[in-house]
């Protein structure tokens, strides 16, 4: 499969006046084309900061960003406004959280969607543009009635349809959904994401999902990246890794969610907080709240283990994926 | 949207009911008789006091009265002047014009001078400009217009001879035609100025605060996602966006212009309504003071009304 | 004592963050002063008409000159001082209070009663203000403690609107809830939960009154229609304002001694705007 973007040693730093806040540190990531990869993390680990990070909409003046993120050849941290501009929607689009504000809401919805299909079509007909929206109305399973409705008129579902119906007008090779799911209900939640995973068969879209709900990426993706503070703890298949999660975080993570196969198992939560971003910090990330920790933890920072295609950024494990110590086999803690 | 203009226009004419209650009130609780209130208390002549006593009803129930009031107010008759004695609706049409002439040209030459002012400072948030308008900002707010006006007399006037400080026109050299108009502006200098000065803080503020309140909301970077140009969204998006305080706050700057303009007519002796009261405050010409307070009302409401209206134009939301 | 230590470091932490707000404070504190100590301030008695008739300034001794009877600028300023204060602190105070009671009663009991209050506020926020302050004044009588209760009566509403967009969304929390439970009654709940929680608005808005307040007693004295018993700033103005090109002083001085007062009490009141506002909470704004 051929690889369409790979990230290494991306770090995004907030700095203001008085402190940094380093909010992603050295990521590495890569993501086949046709992939669907969902990154989870509490609030506040750094996942919607390296999506906006990718995208480069982030304020220049307080932020920086290091590293390489190599998208179809072309490294997004290095690309000039014009280039970026050429990328933008064209190859990569993006969904945000707060679909109530996704749109102007004095400028009716239709025109709105033509002004960003002429961003890379200038020259395109009135007849084209409208064609070619109302298809993709009816892909989300929206009337074409919407086109001239203003988004107040429109529930939260709807708005989040047409949301997507946006990002698609180019065809993009990549897209970002930004906790696009999570304001809605339980049911249109699923409904959307149905027609999510329908749409990308169809159209041939590469996906990432943030989102802070696992039951989400369990139901639309493939493959999962686990975040905290920053670094990624874990990536693989979904299939593998929530079933068999390797690390300490991945674990604590599930338990603090309902069983998807409706086993009664005790929830728990992972004591402590997150650490302070502002203070880089020596060792494993997640060793002051592990419960595994042990001295090596908390002085060197753990490298990417690999077993069959998953990774994992824990000391538990041996280069070649084994177990170190068969003392330390997971421990769930009910 | 009908429903919405029908609610307005229902609250202005609350309003003006509102004012007019007050106003009779207010005649009854001063001290003295209300006829002596009426008629000016040095004038004692039987003959007037018996044809008011008819015509107001002073001596029929409140409620008589206040019908009779109302009517009366309604059909225009807001009584005779105390020391002119000339109708006040009369006298307040003479003076109306040259009074809109002074808040009109101000109101849009302020609205348009803050807000482009707001613009650059909130495209520039942080930079010495910015820093330098918000400051003044602050400063001119907090100013008497009054003072302001007779600051600007010193200055352009006293000291430095440039443009005249009172009235409309050159009253000892009469022009006519295209001159007249000419000096008609020149004498409006200064009194714009003073008004335009005092009332730009507010729509700097308001368009500053709300085109940093719009840039970030979430449509704006998606747009921004979206490889728009700056200038588009800013052009489009932002202004559209950004505007609608700006129209809000216009309508409630124009009702404090409208009363805010009679100390500056006083100021620069220009013939308005202002200085009418001016007169009429001097000379304690109540029926002339009650006048132009029931037309100012009358006149901030409607300017309220129309301007919900417009809002209601441009904010697709509230079309219900 | 430790808390009452630390609370006064928060507090006072708070003001320094601000930079508004920090303006403000000090400029009130300033101005409090002036006025408490202004008759040791004042080089002469502001009251007493003196010989020196339209003296500029510094001509004998008289730091911001003389006005037409006589009396010391400078003087007359930092009396002033008090006037302005007075004027600000009691008609926001009238407003205030006014306003709490009438919007907190119309949030909280809602209803048919509501709607009859909001729109007659919405009304009232209509009515110029200035015009009708001015129409009271020139029937009854131009004494300063007039001026002080008309301004009060006539600019409640828009303390009445903020406080009753509170009790509105107050009187669905839980804490007012179980108070209604515990069977207290709705007075008490008014005037123990919906008034002290709703309350800060009101206080930001009442600065922002109180500048408004000292701009009005100026209008109004700059008509005449100011007290001739009493010195204050605005009445300096209107007098100045026949001796505008002789003696520029008298009206000029008093204007900037206005506006300084007057741009204060806007500090303050953007100043506890921001901190006061729930989006940044510094512990005090929420319950």
């Amino acid at each position: 499969m051929n690889q369409l973007l790979e990230i290494k040693d991306f770090s995004v730093t907030y700095v203001n006046k008085s402190k940094k806040v380093y909010a992603v540190k050295n990521v590495n990531l890569k993501i086949n084309k046709g992939d669907s990869l969902g990154i989870v993390g509490e609030s506040g680990s750094g996942k919607s900061t390296l999506a906006m990070a990718l995208l480069r909409l982030l304020p220049e003046k307080n932020t920086q960003i290091t590293g390489k993120a190599n998208f179809i050849g072309k490294d997004l941290v290095q690309l000039n406004q014009k280039e970026l501009k050429n990328i933008r929607w064209n190859e990569l689009a993006v969904v945000f959280q707060k679909s109530m504000n996704a749109l102007s809401p004095v400028h009716r919805i239709g025109p709105q969607i033509e002004d960003i299909y002429r961003v890379h079509k200038p020259n395109a007909s009135k007849e084209e543009i409208f064609s070619r929206i109302t298809y993709l109305l009816r892909l989300v399973n929206l009337s074409e009635r919407v086109y001239t409705l203003y988004p107040h008129e429109l529930s939260g579902g709807m708005l989040q349809r047409v949301s997507i119906a946006i990002s698609l007008v180019h065809n993009p090779k990549l897209l970002i959904m930004d906790e696009a799911t999570t304001a809605l209900d339980v049911v249109t939640q699923g409904q959307i994401l149905d027609e999510i995973v329908k749409m990308e068969q169809t159209l041939d879209v590469t996906r990432i999902m943030i989102t802070h709900d696992i039951s989400v990426v369990a139901a639309s993706c493939n493959k999962i990246a686990v975040m905290y503070a920053g670094e990624f703890m874990e990536i693989g298949y979904v299939k593998d890794v929530l079933k068999n999660p390797k690390h300490p975080y991945t674990r604590g993570l599930l338990s603090s969610f309902p069983s998807l196969k409706g086993e009664k198992l005790k929830l728990t939560g992972i004591s402590g907080y997150l650490p302070n971003l502002s203070v880089k910090q020596e060792g494993c990330i997640f060793a002051p709240r592990c419960q595994q920790a042990t001295e090596k933890c908390k002085q060197e920072k753990p490298l990417g283990v690999e077993m069959n295609e998953n990774t994992v950024w824990c000391h538990l494990y041996s280069s070649g994926g084994e177990l170190i110590n068969e003392d330390q086999k997971p421990v769930y803690k009910d | 949207m009908k429903k919405y203009v029908t609610r307005r226009v229902f609250m202005g004419l609350l309003t003006i009911f509102v004012v007019f209650t007050i106003n009779f009130i207010i005649i009854r609780l001063a001290p003295g008789d209300p006829i002596s209130t009426i008629m000016g208390k040095d004038n004692d002549d039987p003959i007037l006091r018996t044809a008011l006593e008819e015509k107001y009803g002073f001596d029929k129930p409140m409620i008589t009265q206040y019908a009779i009031y109302l009517k009366n107010a309604l059909t225009g008759d807001l009584g005779i002047s105390i020391i002119y004695n000339k109708e006040v609706m009369a006298m307040i049409t003479e003076r109306i014009v040259p009074t809109l002439l002074l808040v009109l040209t101000a109101a849009i030459l302020a609205v348009i001078i803050g807000t482009l002012m707001g613009m650059y400072a909130a495209k520039n948030e942080g930079s010495k400009i910015d820093v330098i308008f918000s400051g003044a900002a602050y400063i001119f707010n907090s100013m008497p217009a009054f003072w302001l006006g007779l600051i600007l007399i010193i200055i352009f006037s006293s000291v430095l001879g440039l443009l005249p400080s009172y009235g409309m026109i050159n009253t000892r050299d009469a022009h006519t035609g295209f001159d007249y108009i000419l000096d008609v502006i020149v004498h409006m200098v200064l009194p714009v100025c003073t008004l335009v000065l005092v009332e730009i803080p507010i729509y700097f503020r308001i368009a500053k605060s709300s085109i940093l309140q719009v840039t970030n909301e979430d449509f704006i970077v998606t747009l921004r996602a979206t490889g728009m140009s700056e200038r588009k969204i800013f052009n489009k998006y932002i202004l559209r966006n950004a505007i609608l305080p700006t129209i809000t706050i216009f309508g409630i700057s124009l009702a404090y212009l409208i009363t805010g303009v009679a100390l500056i007519e006083t100021v620069f002796a220009w013939p308005g309504t202002g200085s009418l009261m001016l007169t009429a405050i001097n000379q304690r010409d109540y029926p002339t003071l009650m006048g132009i307070y029931l037309i100012m009302s009358i006149s901030v409401a409607v300017v309220m009304v129309l301007v919900d209206i417009v809002y209601a134009t441009f904010d697709p939301r509230i079309r219900f | 004592m430790l808390s009452v230590k630390k609370n006064t470091y928060a507090t006072f932490k708070v003001i320094n963050g601000d930079i508004q707000l920090k303006l403000g404070v000090f400029g009130i504190l300033f101005l409090l002063l002036v006025g408490i100590l202004s008759p040791i301030l004042a080089p002469l008695d502001p009251y007493h008409y003196g010989q020196d008739i339209l003296n500029g300034l510094g001509v004998n001794g008289h730091l911001l000159g003389t006005n037409h009877l006589g009396q010391d600028v400078f003087s007359m300023i930092i009396y002033g001082v008090r006037t302005s204060l007075m004027v600000a602190v009691i008609s926001a105070l009238i407003s205030a209070v006014l306003g709490i009671l009438i919007g907190g009663i119309a949030g909280y009991f809602g209803g048919k009663l509501d709607l009859i209050v909001s729109e007659c506020i919405n009304a009232f926020m209509m009515v110029p203000t200035f015009f009708l302050i001015l129409l009271v004044i020139a029937l009854f009588d131009n004494s300063i403690t007039n001026v002080m209760i008309v301004i009060g009566l006539t600019t409640w509403p828009s303390n009445a609107k903020l406080i009753r967009a509170q009790a509105l969304s107050l009187r669905e929390r839980t804490f007012v809830k179980s108070a209604i439970t515990m069977g207290e009654s709705k007075t008490q709940i008014l005037f123990k939960y919906i008034i002290p929680n709703g309350i800060f608005p009101v206080l930001a808005n009442t600065t922002i009154g109180m500048s408004n307040a000292i701009l009005t007693e100026a209008g109004l004295s700059f008509l005449g229609l100011g007290d001739p018993n009493v010195i204050s700033w605005g009445q300096m103005i209107f007098m100045g304002k026949q001796y505008i090109t002789s003696a520029w002083w008298i009206a000029t001085f008093a204007g900037v001694a206005i506006v300084l007062t007057v741009t204060v009490f806007y500090l303050l009141g953007d100043g506890l705007n921001h901190v006061l506002n729930p989006k940044h909470s510094n512990g005090k704004g929420g319950e």
